[in-house]
């Protein structure tokens, strides 16, 4: 009774192990076009990014849909930012894509390039009269229009009035700070909370502020030829401030810099309060207030000069609608994207909660009803309409990998492990390597 | 006359109790052979194809010839993430065997409740490389984490383990340490196949514990060791849950978790380039195979088949 491995069946447990390596791969074609499901039953699957808060408010809307159409019933998948594209990717590969797709500017090219998409000019019940041209156009190119605009938002400093007043600072006029007060302050508050807390979250962790950078600068992360927009000086000014913040403890330590990056919203320092400020796209106004507990306030961009003019804002389509161009229910899909944009009784609902309504007659008819967080985020877009700069050209195919490359780089210089310059030259090669 | 002569010779004169038999036969390996061919064969010529082409996952996969292969030459990022597997290779495997065989020896000694503690220290293996441990680990290690409290008590302020490029690979090659048990049963029921009467002569003729181990012990140990050593490095090659939830799926900070395997689901899924993934999937399949040839080729030198 001995216990024998002998070589044979060595190499053949190491056999099978090997073959599970490289087993990967996908599926191409398929059936498109639309099915008359004439009075029978279709199951729409519709995905989104986000908060719990937004997956209770669009559960709520499907709900309502759902009354009115028995014959239709909407499967929601969800979940947060990080590894909904991947998820989006493997399901798109896989001849699976879900009927409607929240999509986001970041990738909306780079689906409906390669015909994922459909064009919603071609969707029948489809109603975009109510829209205002800009707001359309975000989501239009080369003749089609592959995402409409779900709602309208800005880039924005995000402020936890309780933190200022934790740390016995006043919150300051943003319409002629300049980035030298946002330092100096926000290392005062790290100062007096004493490593409670700090002053603000890093700027770096999201490419909208290389941008906004950019802009003030008189460049732009993109140019609208769909090329990359900003010069390696620039983006140098722009981590050399990213370690001025670190080094004047403006923000705290890299290590936990690098750890909030991958934070869900809910568990991230914003909404545990252990920020005074932090960036933030405007329409999060009220998933961070609620995950916070706090009223959260929105303040303007920093810019250079101390004049909210020129501190590069501009509006954004904070995400899109789009369908699946191989969606068996088209005809569905269209109508439940429809009804997202244009019925009053789903608008009453979202609210502004995915930024302020592009439908202008919708956005009428909600501001009176927005809650508190929400009200704020669409008087701040409004606020800042008559500052704004051009529109930002959107990214081109490619550029949807910006804002995990420059999440590390920006970890590389808050680790000491890059200096600015040598971040700023990787970070534009790695970029341009991604554009097709 | 060899048994591959024999089996032909006997071919064709199958009775028909034979045929039904191996009708049976081939009847219960079915589920089995489907999966192979559908699951894993199947995927994998794919992929082979797929290596040749690029196929952004949507559009239909152009052929480019060894593209593929020539970029990776030049690819920071992926010579940074072999670095990075083969560190967590290097230093995992060897202390994971080190432990195993260690509680393995003390284990054998007849310890009371031996069956408790083998289950016990069993139980991280099977949940070594899941979801949750992971997750489990990120809470551990964070800034704000179990081991920090604990170093708070005793006054040593610690930090970000998970989140510090220098420390976070360090958390993850703990993490594959840690899964010693499987390992740890096999050494043990090779420990038991030893026979009593070589210790007891050897102690007869004045050996120590020390010196039986040496001696006995280890060189009628070592088909198990390799048979572990050869396992525990193509499993620690192909490692990725845990370094994909450990790192929020960057294989951050910096980069310094990125595993090869990572970045090959980077690039396949988050970057549409799937003819690159699939080529850099058989560049590691080339790479585990090279050290699991290696590894038998110099097999010969240290391990002792006692038949």
């Amino acid at each position: 009774m001995r216990l024998h491995i002998p070589r044979v069946a060595t190499a053949l447990a190491l056999a099978t192990t090997l073959l599970a390596a490289s087993a990967c791969g996908g599926d191409s074609g398929g059936p498109g076009g639309s099915s008359d499901d004439a009075g029978g039953k279709v199951t729409l699957r519709f995905t989104w990014w986000g908060s719990d808060t937004r997956t209770k408010l669009t559960q709520q809307v499907i709900d309502a849909y759902q009354k009115d159409h028995p014959n239709v019933t909407i499967k929601g998948e969800f979940g947060e930012w990080s590894g909904y594209w991947d998820k989006l990717a493997t399901t798109v590969a896989a001849n699976d894509a879900p009927d409607i797709i929240q999509m986001d500017e970041k990738y909306l090219r780079e689906y409906a390039d390669r015909g994922a998409l459909l064009d919603l000019k071609k969707a029948q019940g489809l109603d975009t009269g109510k829209f205002e041209p800009d707001t359309l156009s975000a989501g239009e190119f080369d003749g089609g229009l592959y995402g409409l605009n779900a709602g309208i938002n800005s880039f924005a400093v995000v402020a936890n009035p309780a933190v200022f007043k934790a740390a016995g600072v006043a919150i300051p006029d943003d319409t002629t700070w300049t980035w030298d007060d946002f330092a100096r302050i926000s290392a005062e508050i790290s100062t007096k909370l004493n490593g409670k807390g700090w002053g603000t979250g890093a700027l770096g962790t999201n490419e909208a502020g290389l941008n906004l950078w950019a802009r003030q600068n008189g460049e732009s992360l993109w140019t609208k030829d769909g090329k990359l927009g900003v010069s390696p000086e620039k983006t140098t000014d722009f981590f050399k401030y990213v370690l001025k913040l670190r080094d004047m403890k403006a923000i705290p330590s890299a290590e936990f810099t690098s750890q909030d990056m991958n934070a869900a919203l809910d568990q991230s320092a914003m909404a545990t309060g252990k920020l005074a400020m932090s960036f933030i796209w405007s329409n999060q106004l009220l998933a961070f207030s609620q995950a916070s507990g706090q009223q959260l306030k929105l303040l303007r961009i920093p810019s250079t000069d101390g004049k909210a003019a020129d501190n590069g804002s501009y509006y954004k389509g904070s995400m899109f609608w789009s369908i699946s161009s191989r969606s068996k229910h088209q005809k569905e899909a269209a109508d439940f994207v429809n009804y997202l944009a244009n019925n009053p009784a789903a608008g009453n609902v979202l609210l502004a909660e995915r930024g302020v309504p592009p439908n202008t007659e919708i956005r009428t008819a909600v501001t009176p009803k927005l809650k508190p967080a929400d009200a704020a985020s669409a008087k701040f877009i409004q606020d800042i309409g008559k500052e704004l700069g051009d529109p930002s050209p959107a990214p081109p195919v490619g550029g949807g990998q910006v804002e995990k490359i420059i999440q590390r780089y920006t970890t590389e210089v808050l680790f000491g492990r890059q200096a600015p310059d040598a971040a700023a030259k990787a970070f534009l090669d790695e970029v341009n390597g991604e554009l097709k | 006359m060899s048994a591959l002569g024999e089996l032909g010779s006997l071919r064709g004169k199958k009775t028909a109790g034979q045929k039904r038999d191996n009708l049976a036969g081939y009847l219960f390996l079915a589920p089995w052979l489907l999966g192979l061919f559908l699951i894993t064969i199947g995927p994998m010529l794919a992929s082979l194809y797929l290596s040749f082409t690029d196929y952004n996952l949507i559009q239909a996969p152009k052929w480019i010839g060894l593209d593929n292969f020539t970029r990776m030459l030049s690819d920071e990022r992926l010579h940074n993430s072999l670095r990075v597997t083969f560190t967590y290779v290097f230093v995992s495997v060897p202390l994971q065997l080190a432990i195993a065989l260690l509680l393995a020896v003390v284990l054998d000694r007849g310890v009371r409740g031996m069956a408790f503690y083998r289950s016990v220290f069993y139980l991280p293996s099977l949940l070594g490389s899941s979801v949750a441990i992971a997750i489990l680990w990120r809470q551990v290690f964070g800034t704000t984490g179990l081991l920090n409290q604990l170093l708070d008590l005793v006054g040593i302020h610690g930090k970000g383990w998970i989140s510090d490029p220098s420390t976070a690979l360090g958390t993850l090659v703990v993490l594959n340490v840690w899964t010693f048990g499987s390992p740890m049963v096999i050494f043990l029921a090779g420990l038991r196949q030893i026979p009593s009467m070589y210790y007891e002569a050897a102690s007869v003729d004045g050996a120590g514990t020390l010196r039986r181990f040496f001696s006995i012990t280890l060189p009628l140990l070592t088909p198990i060791i390799f048979f572990n050593l050869v396992l525990q490095i193509i499993h620690a090659f192909q490692a990725f849950t845990q370094a994909f939830v450990v790192s929020g799926g960057s294989g951050g900070p910096s980069d310094s978790t990125m595993f090869f395997t990572l970045y090959l689901y980077d690039r396949g899924f988050g970057n549409f380039d799937m003819g690159y993934a699939s080529a850099m999937a058989w560049f590691l399949l080339v790479i585990i195979g090279i050290f699991t040839a290696a590894n038998f080729l110099l097999s010969k030198y240290w391990v002792f088949y006692d038949d």
